[in-house]
């Protein structure tokens, strides 16, 4: 019994312990570990300069889970193994969790050296000096020569400063189609919304889901909400995220009406909401549905699974004329994005080199090695596999492009952001109204600014 | 009996531990939430002290109104299904002479072990209104009774609450189960020899005797299901739209998404008030059972 | 017993209820192995309930490959042990004082255990994850063992007190005339008497501990310190999963425990019996 005692004694007193030091350390921890971190940083970053192949490990949270993540990714190292031996990375892989954990870190002071960021984490991290501004760097290391004058913009975010380095260019959103299926039955491919309702009627009838979309997902609901507003309003749900339109403005309430209607026709597949990107693709490449909406990425499945059946098409207008002049006027596109650094890492100028040299490197395996030309700094190596016909078809209309919009995750306004998506996978339900649509998104829409 | 029972060193002893390690790890960050949700933060700054914009903010929120909605349809399906079936099976299996008894028990606890994101998965599949099980089912009945189960603003709610009362209807199972066998024999003896019928025996006595039981299985499904967020964020996000969010989801999407921690702590913060509400009626309810028997 | 008897051969509608109950039960441990062993095609599209059609074994040599399994699993396994020791330990012993012994603050001090039920755990991450470094529990087990303790000490707590409270004082009353202490009766009396709602707490803190993602993949950073949820990161990409390796990360993460608990399973079943035996 003394023993249990003593034990349960003993409990008590670490706790007790624990909890002393938890109340009265918060808040001077806080800053005694800042003050601490910057101390070691400026000690490791002279060390560094006198001794030059001190190994370093860097820490570094990245996406890496499928091929088109971790192919580049592993290229990217063994690039930088080979130009800077000293450096060690340590990955941790991103997690799919709207930044929960990337937040968490930064607000306990345990962000990795270097991470991936989007808009909405440099946003974020901006304000609470969480992310490292790389303006000199850019400059220092030649980083903004190798950019494409058409991807400026990923690299420079609305304040004018650079936060992370670019790897991916503009991507678009695009309407696919399986050549075959609209032949068969007679279906022209439509260039006008009259035109897109015969044929979901056609398709219907013949037992064919006419468009397949994978709305478990948000951003794609986006993605068609978007096309549609863009054959009037070429800026798209951009220009709402800058609070510079109204979502009452006909060229998004004639766009949500559209939807609302092509979705009453059958346009999607049953319980479409939940249909993930592998059960609505597989419509698509089995030649169930005749058409589908995904970013350019899928150029390389489509292809693999429905050769030259497959085809990408123009957005259909409003009538023979707004086809034509909205014809180059795509939706998606790129913003700043890609491997940003963290103010608190030993060496900044280290840091924020290898971080660089990701990033072109990342890049240009996509380009090389992944048929991907849309990445934004130049490649100056051979294309390794080739461009299938639809990536062809694409890269011959880059230089004809008049606009583009931005992709949801693009979207710079979290809260206009998270009202959109829901308010879009809501309009695919054919159980909710434009009024329901434009009463919940207006309430999010950004202030002109 | 007193001075034996109101030991001070024990008590000090066994209360101690538990409430000190209790009170730093969970109940200072949940004075935290309090604290935070009368802030405009988004998690990483200081933030701006604003009394209690956040909760008028709240009370004007549409999507406040869904989350709570959402929760008790939820809570209530899911106490209705678990303890109802928990019983029904402890019962039976606490039965000396149904046949695998042990195999049965086993099996009804099957679905707890597993986690949550496969029993999602499966049910994805089963709700799936292309190639989903249930559909295919009418469709070989020659019924036309496709139900768009996931994605109709309507049944949503309802699907996911019932994959939540399938998986941890073991839990209750086997609380009940342990609850049955605390009840002494010679109880159940004195029901047999009056010539009760077994129903009779147990609504009579077990259910009586397991007043306690039931009570805390009554707090812990009911709490869980105005709690309930790793369902709806693996099977629909939230979707289709808002139409599956609670509180907790409501919570996340505004700390993480939309990056207003203290909205969203304000969400949290009347979700502890609404679960500790519900905790004090069932106790009251439960006690006064006990006393009318 | 031969009312019993009667009611159940009158009744057999009972007991084709509980087999079917059963196979419902049973199935989706099946179509997870199914479902380890199938690509994304044939899960979601072609074959998604039956037996795999051809057996992907690379699902598992992916995931294998991916994460060292060994140590994961002692990983899950240490945390696990820990946090079923500390926090019945912890709740048996609180819940006994508050559900029996004498003292003012004993039913608010339960009702205070009682909240922690309430809050999702979401929303306190951040207080937490701050909480975890200043006490310098940060890349150690314990970063996961002690919130994994406190957070599971108030549904035991609460268990533990509801099996308390129908304990009759009788009980406590002969122990005290038999000059025991308070110490010897709550081991040698009470504790036995409640066997059956701590068998069962073993198992529900276990399996909480072990399939536990949120806070793990938050709380731990070491490659070392991983536990086998973890696992099932490594293939969520932002466009596509890989979902077969993925349902053989989780049928590698989740068998152990089907099997521990049908070995234990066995324990808690006497663990019933000599609970009731000791009151009868």
């Amino acid at each position: 019994m003394k023993k249990l005692a003593i034990t349960v004694m003993s409990f008590c007193m670490v706790f007790l312990a624990a909890c002393g030091s938890a109340g009265n350390n918060e808040a001077a921890n806080n800053t005694a570990a800042n003050e601490g971190n910057k101390e070691t940083a400026t000690n490791a970053a002279e060390e560094t300069k006198t001794e030059e192949a001190v190994p370093v490990k860097l820490r570094i949270y990245a996406q890496y889970a499928d091929d088109d993540t971790k192919l580049p990714y592993d290229y990217a190292v063994a690039e930088l193994k080979k130009e800077m031996p000293n450096v060690e990375l340590e990955l941790e892989v991103q997690a799919q969790d709207d930044g929960q954990k990337l937040k968490t870190y930064a607000a306990t002071g345990n962000l990795p050296d270097i991470f991936q960021a989007g808009l909405d984490i440099i946003t974020t991290f901006k304000k609470s000096g969480n992310i490292l501004e790389l303006d000199s760097y850019v400059d220092s290391l030649g980083f903004r020569d190798k950019m494409y004058p058409s991807t400026m913009n990923t690299l420079v975010t609305d304040d004018g400063h650079t936060y992370a380095f670019p790897y991916a260019g503009n991507e678009f959103a695009l309407l696919y189609y399986n050549k075959e299926l609209f032949e068969q039955n007679n279906v022209k491919v439509p260039t006008t919304y009259d035109e897109l309702m015969a044929a979901v009627t056609a398709f219907n009838a013949a037992g064919i889901t006419p468009l397949s979309i994978f709305a478990k997902e948000k951003w794609p609901t986006v993605a068609l909400f978007d096309m549609f507003v863009t054959r009037n309003e070429p800026q798209g749900i951009q220009k709402l995220d800058k609070g510079q339109a109204s979502i009452s403005d006909p060229a998004y309430k004639d766009a949500a009406d559209k939807i609302v209607e092509l979705v009453k026709a059958g346009m999607l597949p049953k319980g479409a909401t939940n249909l993930n990107y592998d059960q609505a693709a597989a419509l698509f490449h089995q030649g169930k549905a005749a058409m589908f909406l995904n970013g350019q990425w899928e150029i390389a499945e489509s292809t693999k699974q429905l050769g030259d059946k497959a085809g990408w098409m123009y957005i259909p207008g409003v009538d023979a004329a707004n086809y034509e002049a909205s014809k180059y006027a795509f939706s998606g596109g790129g913003g700043p994005g890609g491997y940003a650094v963290n103010p608190d890492t030993k060496d900044k100028d280290l840091t924020a080199k290898v971080a660089a040299f990701l990033s072109l490197k990342y890049a240009e395996y996509k380009y090389t090695e992944r048929g991907n030309p849309l990445v934004a700094t130049k490649v100056d190596k051979a294309i390794v596999t080739e461009y299938p016909p639809m990536m062809q078809q694409l890269s011959d209309d880059i230089a004809k492009i008049t606009s583009t919009t931005a992709f949801a995750w693009g979207l710079s306004d979290a809260k206009f952001k998270a009202a959109i998506e829901d308010a879009s996978q809501s309009l695919l339900t054919g159980a909710y109204t434009t009024e329901q649509f434009i009463s919940d998104v207006s309430k999010a829409v950004p202030a002109a600014k | 009996m007193n001075k034996f029972l109101g030991n001070k060193t024990a008590i000090l002893l066994f209360i101690l531990p538990a409430l000190l390690l209790y009170t730093v790890m969970v109940f200072y960050p949940i004075v935290q939430t309090f604290f935070r949700s009368m802030y405009e933060w988004d998690g990483l700054t200081e933030g701006t002290f604003i009394w209690f914009d956040n909760y008028t903010r709240l009370f004007q929120d549409s999507l406040f109104f869904t989350s709570v909605k959402n929760g008790l349809i939820f809570a209530i399906i899911i106490t209705v299904t678990q303890i109802g079936i928990g019983s029904i099976l402890a019962f039976a299996v606490a039965d000396a002479k149904i046949k695998g008894r042990k195999i049965l028990r086993i099996s009804f606890f099957i679905p707890v072990v597993l986690s949550i994101t496969v029993v999602c998965q499966l049910w994805l599949s089963i709700y799936n209104g292309e190639y989903g099980l249930i559909n295919k089912i009418f469709e070989i009945l020659g019924l036309e009774y496709k139900q768009d189960w996931l994605t109709s603003s309507k049944s949503a709610i309802i699907a996911i609450a019932f994959v939540n009362a399938w998986q941890y209807m073991g839990y209750h199972f086997a609380l009940l189960l342990a609850g049955v066998k605390s009840v002494p024999e010679q109880y159940m003896e004195a029901a047999r020899i009056d010539g009760a019928t077994k129903l009779q025996a147990i609504l009579k006595i077990n259910i009586p005797m397991m007043a306690e039981t039931y009570k805390f299985c009554l707090v812990f499904a009911i709490t869980g299901g105005l709690n309930a967020f790793a369902n709806m964020y693996i099977m629909t996000s939230g979707g289709p739209g808002t139409s599956t969010y609670t509180l907790t989801y409501l919570m996340y999407r505004s700390a993480f998404r939309v990056g207003e921690f203290g909205y969203g702590s304000a969400a949290a913060a009347i979700l502890v008030i609404e679960c500790l509400i519900a905790t004090l009626i069932i106790n009251r309810l439960i006690a006064r059972e006990r006393i009318s028997y | 017993m031969t009312w019993m008897m009667k009611l159940r051969k009158n009744n057999p509608s009972m007991q084709i209820f509980l087999w079917l109950y059963a196979i419902l039960s049973v199935y989706p441990l099946v179509w997870m192995i199914f479902y380890s062993l199938k690509n994304n095609n044939e899960i979601f599209v072609t074959n998604p309930f039956g037996p795999p059609l051809h057996l992907r074994f690379e699902n598992y040599v992916a995931a294998w490959s991916k994460y060292n399994v060994p140590a994961y699993f002692m990983n899950s396994l240490l945390v696990a042990v820990a946090t079923v020791a500390g926090a019945i330990l912890l709740a048996v012993m609180f819940s006994y004082a508050a559900a029996r012994l004498r003292w003012r603050f004993s039913k608010i001090a339960h009702t205070y255990i009682l909240v922690g039920m309430f809050i999702p755990i979401q929303v306190i991450m951040i207080p937490l994850a701050i909480l975890v470094r200043d006490l310098n529990l940060a890349n150690t087990y314990g970063a996961l063992i002690v919130p994994y303790i406190a957070f599971n000490i108030s549904f035991a707590s609460m268990v533990f007190y509801g099996f308390f409270r129908s304990i009759p004082i009788e009980m406590e009353e002969s122990a005290c005339i038999d000059g025991a202490s308070i110490y010897r009766t709550f081991f040698s009396i009470m504790l036995p008497i409640i066997k059956p709602a701590l068998a069962t707490m073993v198992i529900f803190i276990f399996l909480n501990s072990w399939n536990e993602f949120t806070m793990a993949v938050i709380l731990i950073t070491k490659e070392s310190l991983k536990t086998l949820p973890l696992g099932l990161l490594f293939f969520q990409g932002q466009f596509t999963t890989d979902w077969g390796a993925m349902g053989a990360a989780m049928t590698i993460a989740s068998l152990p425990t089907v099997l521990i608990y049908i070995l234990f399973s066995e324990q808690v079943e006497n663990a019933l019996t000599v609970g009731s035996a000791v009151k009868g």
